[in-house]
């Protein structure tokens, strides 16, 4: 839960925050909530203000506010985060209020906002509110809107969400390297309107990406593209959760772009339209089908669609290797290369030493320890066994039954009987009937006769 | 009496040999047992003379138990002190001084010659009857110089056991970690045999350039070089040993697979000076020396006829050129022109020439000795820096290599990069745990003899170039 720390309470990580800001000052600062966890917390009712239907963050939460003479006031606090990447695996990152990326703010279209933002980093710092239509003294571009915060400053944006839409927030100041420590986070202004684009389930995250060398904790702020770690709201598969959904339920999901690269996310089981852009909310009209859409670098998509299809349905970017976490790029491919009598000179030398690859890059099920802090290449295991993925990756699980606003895991799908793919047993299974254009039965096979049956490789480890 | 000896009539007789008697005779062990004293002080060790069939019979016997087993550096000394044919032969110096220091005792023959000589018609008869007149003179100073040279004998012959002990020693530890090398060789060969047949199968199943392909076989190819080098220093090292230990084959000795682990503290030397101008041998004969040309010097001072300082200059050590002169020769002569004053001056110049000769050994010594403590005591850090940080620290990278390996996060090319890249640090720990144990012994050899060869600082472990990383 939020843990209600005072700020100046709180031990932070740049000491000299405590003594810079005026004691008259902190009275008049509303108090920024911490969060130590990094699962998803359920969405926050509006306890006051304007009505809207809250926003579920994936693995992530919402910053509580303080109403100040009809003033919503947030105050953020940047600072160094240790981020659970996922069980197994903590990153040393910059993120705000105890989590990166740092809690979603939500308001409702024509709130005044004022956001306090105070640096406990030890560099300077600035929040650029994307996407949002405000003074421009307000668009927190280090050097061309305003000064950086400097450590231990605390610094006030006030501006009224006039747009109602899907945005981020994130750094313009040493944007490079603070984005690439993980300074982020969502912004949703809601519509009015409460009816407005209602929708059942409504999820976001933001893609970011990390290069983490496995055995360390620490990004490698100078990578320009080759990153290793490929996260949803900074964390990977298996570590990120379901969007839960009851059958039938329209269910939106805002995704905003930090990396930098564009990504191709992808939904099985269903189809949805693009709703929402950077720009708003799309005509109705105008929206067509898809089953991916790319989410260009900096940019932001809200789809939508009816939950129609009861099952647990993969959700992921279509970039295979941003379904991966850290890998070796300069690996040579040894698919086909004959092993035998290597292996066991090699093993003289490195005795733990195991030939991995030579058949695909499948680890099967393998178990191996991995340098400290790292997590296996592809992984994440379903009820059907290893689902080698990691990265980008989670699930979308359709229930029927599943009660609004419950978002808490229903496990694995139960597939009706006769709806999993199975293993062909030669003629010795009676096959259901099939549904065929007539004329067609006197191709089918017959019991007992023989059918052709193709040879598959062996498994691993059978050398 | 080589040169021109004057006869004297001879009116001392009586009176030189009454001085003399006692001087003439052979001593029971040949001088040997002092040898074996100054031997067996310095380095705790007995050595053997041997001079019959039955002593070397008793070698034979003695030394098979101690070839029949792996051998301890202790043993390889005791083998060598026993059974090198050349400490034999310096040996067998001691039995010619000591004849000489007899025959300088004792009275020579009176010789009788005839000569008959014809020239034509002529015939020249020509007899002398020569009386041992002289040796009565000289025989005093003769005797005392030979003895001195007789003591010089004894210093150098134990000076040559202790410098074979430590040729052995250091031959040893050369000879074990050399073998070690060539093992480890053999795994490092190992290693870039399996990447260079891997890269083969790789090449031919399409996966591999002919680039990568090539920079494996030519490591391999390096590293076949290396394994050939490696085994010649240890067949070298071996032969050496071998050769020291006085064998008839390199086969009789069995070396043990590891040198002896580092002692866990560095001996603190006391005294460590002090201690070497006490048992330096070269610094005993440099004092010796000059006692002997003290004595000398006042004999010529008194006599002023009596010139002592012919004898030819024995230098301080045992270890120059084996064709060392020695020997000696007295002069009477009648002062009839030359009162013998330039004879004083130059016996004063050549004593003081002495002096200075025996405070450079002194002083040599002294700066030997520290160097040497230097040597052990860096070499013992070095060695243990080794074993405990560098070895150690190669091994975990190596494990976390292996991590890595188990996360596809590097090829097999670099986990065995990296596994060679190990091996060669427990070999260049091998050669500073060598060094250490050589330099062991140079400071022993320092402390009691006179200092060998500086311990070799080893140079940086061989590296070898690694192929790309794939
Ligand atoms: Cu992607």
């Amino acid at each position: 839960m939020v843990s209600r720390r005072d700020f100046f309470g709180g031990a932070g990580a740049v000491a000299l925050s405590a003594g810079l800001v005026s004691r008259v000052g902190a009275a008049s600062l509303p108090e920024a909530p911490q969060m130590d966890k990094a699962a998803t917390r359920p969405p926050l009712s509006p306890p006051n203000g304007r009505p809207y239907n809250p926003v579920v963050t994936l693995n992530g939460w919402t910053l509580p506010w303080r109403m100040n003479n009809g003033v919503k006031e947030f105050h953020l606090v940047a600072e160094p985060v240790v981020r659970e990447l996922a069980p197994g695996m903590k990153a040393h990152l910059w993120g705000y209020n105890g989590q990166s990326p740092g809690p979603t703010i939500e308001v409702v279209e024509g709130d005044r906002v004022r956001l306090f933002v105070t640096n406990k980093l030890p560099e300077h710092t600035s929040v650029h509110w994307h996407g949002q239509r405000l003074p421009a003294g307000m668009d927190g571009v280090t050097g061309l809107t305003q000064p950086g915060i400097k450590p231990g400053k605390t610094f006030v944006y006030e501006f009224i969400a006039k747009r109602p839409g899907t945005f981020m927030y994130h750094p313009h100041a040493d944007e490079m390297t603070q984005m690439a420590m993980g300074m982020m986070g969502f912004w949703v202004t809601h519509p009015k309107d409460v009816n407005a684009h209602r929708v059942d389930r409504d999820f976001c995250f933001l893609l970011n990406a990390y290069d983490i060398e496995p055995g360390s904790a620490t990004p490698k702020t100078a990578t320009m593209t080759d990153f290793n770690l490929w996260t949803f709201n900074s964390r990977v598969f298996p570590g990120i959760d379901s969007m839960v959904c009851g059958l039938n339920d329209r269910v939106r999901i805002r995704v905003g772009n930090l990396t930098m690269t564009n990504h191709p996310i992808h939904l099985h089981g269903h189809e949805f339209v693009v709703a929402g852009t950077d720009g708003g909310w799309t005509n109705p009209a105008s929206r067509w089908p898809e089953v991916t859409t790319d989410i260009a670098v900096g940019q932001m998509r809200a789809i939508e669609f009816d939950a129609t299809e009861p099952g647990d349905w993969a959700f992921h970017c279509h970039k295979s290797h941003h379904t991966m976490n850290a890998m070796g790029h300069d690996v040579p491919t040894l698919i086909g290369v004959d092993h035998r009598g290597i292996a066991e000179k090699i093993n003289k030398l490195v005795p733990d030493y195991m030939v991995m690859g030579d058949k695909g890059g499948s680890m099967g099920d393998m178990e191996m320890p991995l340098p400290e802090n790292t997590l296996p290449m592809m992984t994440g295991t379903g009820p059907f066994g290893g689902m080698e993925m990691g990265g980008m990756f989670t699930t979308v699980k359709v229930r029927k039954g599943q009660a609004r606003g419950d978002y808490k895991d229903p496990g694995w799908y139960k597939h009706p009987a006769g709806t999993v793919a199975y293993e062909w047993q030669g003629g010795q299974a009676d096959l259901p009937a099939a549904q065929q254009s007539p004329g067609t039965a006197a191709a089918a096979p017959k019991p007992g006769e023989k059918v052709l049956k193709v040879r598959k490789g062996s498994g691993h480890g059978s050398h | 009496m080589n040169r021109s000896a004057l006869l004297l009539r001879s009116t001392a007789l009586g009176a030189a040999t009454l001085v003399l008697a006692g001087c003439a005779t052979f001593s029971p062990d040949g001088g040997f047992d002092s040898v074996q004293t100054l031997t067996k002080e310095r380095i705790g060790k007995n050595t053997r003379w041997v001079k019959s069939d039955a002593d070397k019979a008793g070698v034979v016997a003695a030394i098979a138990p101690l070839l029949a087993k792996p051998l301890s550096v202790e043993d390889a000394v005791t083998v060598a002190l026993m059974n090198n044919q050349g400490l034999q032969a310096s040996y067998a110096e001691l039995g010619i001084s000591e004849a000489n220091l007899v025959q300088a005792g004792r009275i020579r023959n009176p010789v009788f010659s005839f000569g008959r000589l014809t020239r034509g018609g002529e015939i020249e008869l020509e007899r002398s009857l020569m009386l041992p007149v002289m040796s009565l003179l000289t025989m005093p100073v003769a005797t005392r110089i030979e003895r001195r040279s007789f003591e010089q004998a004894q210093l150098r012959a134990a000076g040559e056991a202790l410098r074979l002990a430590d040729d052995t020693r250091r031959t040893y530890f050369s000879a074990v970690a050399a073998q070690e090398h060539a093992v480890y060789m053999e795994q490092v060969k190992l290693a870039a045999e399996a990447a260079a047949e891997l890269a083969r199968r790789m090449a031919v199943a399409g996966n591999f350039s002919k680039l990568d392909h090539a920079r494996e076989q030519a490591f391999y190819a390096d590293v076949l070089v290396q394994l050939a080098r490696a085994r010649q220093t240890s067949t070298e090292q071996r032969e050496r040993l071998t050769r020291l230990m006085g064998l008839s084959a390199a086969a009789l000795v069995q070396l043990p697979n590891r040198l002896p682990d580092l002692p866990t503290a560095p001996r603190e030397v006391q005294a460590l000076e002090a201690g070497a101008m006490q048992n330096r041998l070269d610094v005993i004969m440099a004092r010796r020396e000059l006692s002997g040309l003290a004595s000398s010097l006042g004999l010529t001072k008194a006599t002023r006829f009596v010139n002592l300082l012919d004898i030819s200059y024995l230098r301080n050590s045992f270890n120059e050129s084996p064709n060392r002169e020695s020997g000696y020769e007295i002069e009477l002569q009648i002062p009839l022109f030359d009162w013998g004053g330039a004879r004083v001056a130059r016996a004063e110049a050549m004593y003081m020439q002495a002096v200075q000769r025996a405070s450079e050994t002194a002083v040599n010594a002294r700066s030997e000795v520290r160097e040497a403590y230097s040597a052990y005591r860096t070499t013992y850090d070095i060695a243990r820096h080794y074993r405990d940080e560098i070895v150690p620290l190669k091994k975990r990278i190596s494990d976390e290599q292996l991590l890595r390996y188990n996360g596809m996060l590097i090829s097999v090319f670099e986990l065995l990069a990296d596994s060679r890249s190990q091996v060669l640090s427990v070999n260049a720990s091998i050669e500073a745990q060598r060094d250490f144990w050589m330099a062991e012994s140079a400071l022993q050899m320092a402390q009691t003899g006179r200092a060998a060869a500086p311990a070799a600082a080893s140079k940086a472990p061989s590296a070898v170039a690694e192929p790309a990383g794939h």
